[in-house]
């Protein structure tokens, strides 16, 4: 972890978590957007219920406050890998649906997949600082997305970009934590009260 | 050798002070629960219909006008008929029967408050009857979010709340808080449902000051605290929206503040006096606080000179030095 240790890694560490910092935000606030278009593209209702969607990560944690900064960045990092998989699936089903009459969702669609690569790369470059490395992802071709309906697909697309938008403050709130902890601590960081 | 003879008077006398003790603590705990309108029969104890009876409220003989033969009735009974109703045998004046009547209603739906001022450790639920019942009432909390039971566990004061810690942070799964509320004379619940994000409002602001800036007649200094209940504004920090106005005027200048417990308003009015107000909110999720405790401040101005007044005629030439205070419009802003 020597890289980890000097000044200019230090530097580099709290540039890279500040600038992942505003990105996690922009993306916020262009997923919270991008729903609001969705919901009303889609024909759903705003307030609809979504169950969990199988192979869309949760935000959710339990004890999110014990997590190492190499944990917050590995989990983001799967994370934001399976978004932009989910986000790519959602382009190419909307695209079939509605075509070129929609030039609101797709464009839309395709600004924040290129926002969840451009941060996907750049957990990746906070790893590599970490002197661990982002680990590869498996296997070359994405899964196929499952048989569903028009409607569950929609419902699909809904608990996505809403999962979505909960990475996208519980990035934020990692990548401060790392940004309070400095680089290459293994640690258990960010030790609130116990929850 | 003991005297039996007093140990054997204070037996007695021990047992006729538990037979009575008894007697008043059955009658003295019956409580009679009425709705505010209806009618009310009392039957005195075991006494047959047509015995004679007295009944007393609260010590004062009830009229006989409201005995059907031994039965006290109570029509329509209001809230000042509550208290204590007690029958007596005819002549023997033997305490047949007590109850303590107490009339109220059933409780109205319970209005319900849920909030995170202590983000992200947990959030509380607080709640009131929107109108009083007049009996006492019991109230039960259940929080359930998603399949799982949450303990809310009730603060000794104030005793209509009670809070939550968070076992899980940044869930899309919304928390479903149902309060009951029971009394003799019936329920009513009230449900609130919401996500995590959308009930964090910290508290206020404190130690809010603002002190005039030397030699600087339109600054004001203007500082402030994290709210004490804030658990981690390091990890969560907060952001701050600052209200100003002199106190003449309505119209409130607002400032939104990302970072700093601090800032100086550079535009005041010279001379006059403003009122400050500062509210917190999280830098991402939920809403803004209440605003803060109120402060005043004014300006600094410059002492006033003493009054002199020259007056040189040299041709056309008129000199005067005015007091500060009356000098034209163009210093220290505008005037109203």
């Amino acid at each position: 972890m020597a890289a980890a240790d000097t000044p200019s890694a230090t530097l580099r560490h709290h540039d890279l978590c500040s600038r992942g910092i505003r990105l996690a935000r922009k993306m916020r606030s262009d997923v919270s957007d991008l729903l609001d278009i969705y919901v009303e593209r889609q024909g759903l209702d705003a307030s609809i219920s979504v169950a969990a969607v199988d192979g869309v990560p949760a935000a959710a944690a339990e004890r999110w406050a014990e997590q190492t900064g190499t944990q917050r960045l590995l989990d983001n990092l799967a994370a934001y890998r399976a978004f932009r998989t989910l986000l790519a699936q959602m382009l190419e089903e909307q695209r079939e649906q509605l075509g070129d009459a929609d030039a609101e969702l797709g464009p839309a669609l395709a600004a924040v997949l290129l926002q969840v690569s451009a941060f996907a790369y750049h957990l990746e470059e906070l790893l590599e600082l970490e002197s661990r490395g982002a680990p590869t992802e498996e296997g070359s071709e994405p899964p196929a997305p499952p048989r569903l309906s028009l409607f569950e697909q929609k419902l699909r697309g809904l608990g996505v970009l809403r999962e979505l938008a909960q990475w996208a403050v519980r990035s934020v709130r990692d990548l401060r934590q790392l940004a309070k902890h400095g680089p290459g601590s293994g640690m258990a960081l960010g030790l609130l009260e116990s929850q | 050798m003991a005297n039996p003879v007093p140990s054997a008077c204070c037996v007695v006398l021990a047992a006729v002070v538990v037979v009575y003790a008894q007697r008043h603590s059955q009658q003295d705990s019956h409580i009679q629960y009425e709705r505010v309108g209806a009618d009310v029969t009392m039957k005195c104890g075991s006494m047959d219909w047509d015995a004679a009876v007295t009944w007393t409220a609260n010590g004062t003989d009830i009229d006989d006008s409201h005995l059907n033969g031994s039965y006290l009735i109570l029509k329509n009974v209001d809230l000042t008929q509550s208290g204590q109703y007690s029958c007596y045998e005819g002549s023997s004046w033997h305490l047949k029967y007590q109850t303590y009547l107490r009339v109220g209603v059933p409780p109205k739906e319970p209005v319900l408050m849920c909030r995170s001022n202590n983000y992200p450790k947990g959030f509380y639920c607080s709640w009131h009857l929107p109108s009083p019942t007049y009996i006492p009432n019991s109230f039960n909390i259940s929080v359930i979010h998603g399949t799982r039971e949450m303990v809310c566990e009730k603060d000794i004061f104030p005793k209509n709340r009670c809070h939550i810690r968070y076992l899980q942070l940044f869930s899309t799964v919304k928390y479903k808080v149902t309060l009951t509320v029971t009394n003799a004379l019936g329920k009513n619940s009230t449900t609130l449902t919401f996500d995590e994000f959308a009930i964090v409002k910290p508290d206020p602001p404190e130690s809010v000051v603002a002190k005039p800036v030397p030699n600087n007649p339109r600054r004001l200094e203007v500082s402030w605290q994290n709210p004490s209940s804030w658990p981690d504004p390091e990890s969560f920090p907060l952001k701050f929206f600052l209200r100003y106005r002199p106190l003449i005027l309505d119209q409130w200048q607002h400032v939104e503040l990302s970072d700093g417990t601090s800032h100086t308003i550079t535009d005041a009015y010279a001379g006059k006096e403003y009122i400050i107000q500062v509210a917190a909110k999280d830098n991402d999720i939920g809403t803004w606080s209440d605003w803060s405790v109120a402060v005043h401040a004014t300006p600094w101005t410059e002492e006033p000179k003493h009054l002199t007044t020259e007056v040189q005629i040299t041709g056309e030439t008129l000199t005067q030095h005015k007091h500060p205070a009356l000098r034209s419009p163009g210093y220290g802003g505008p005037q109203h």
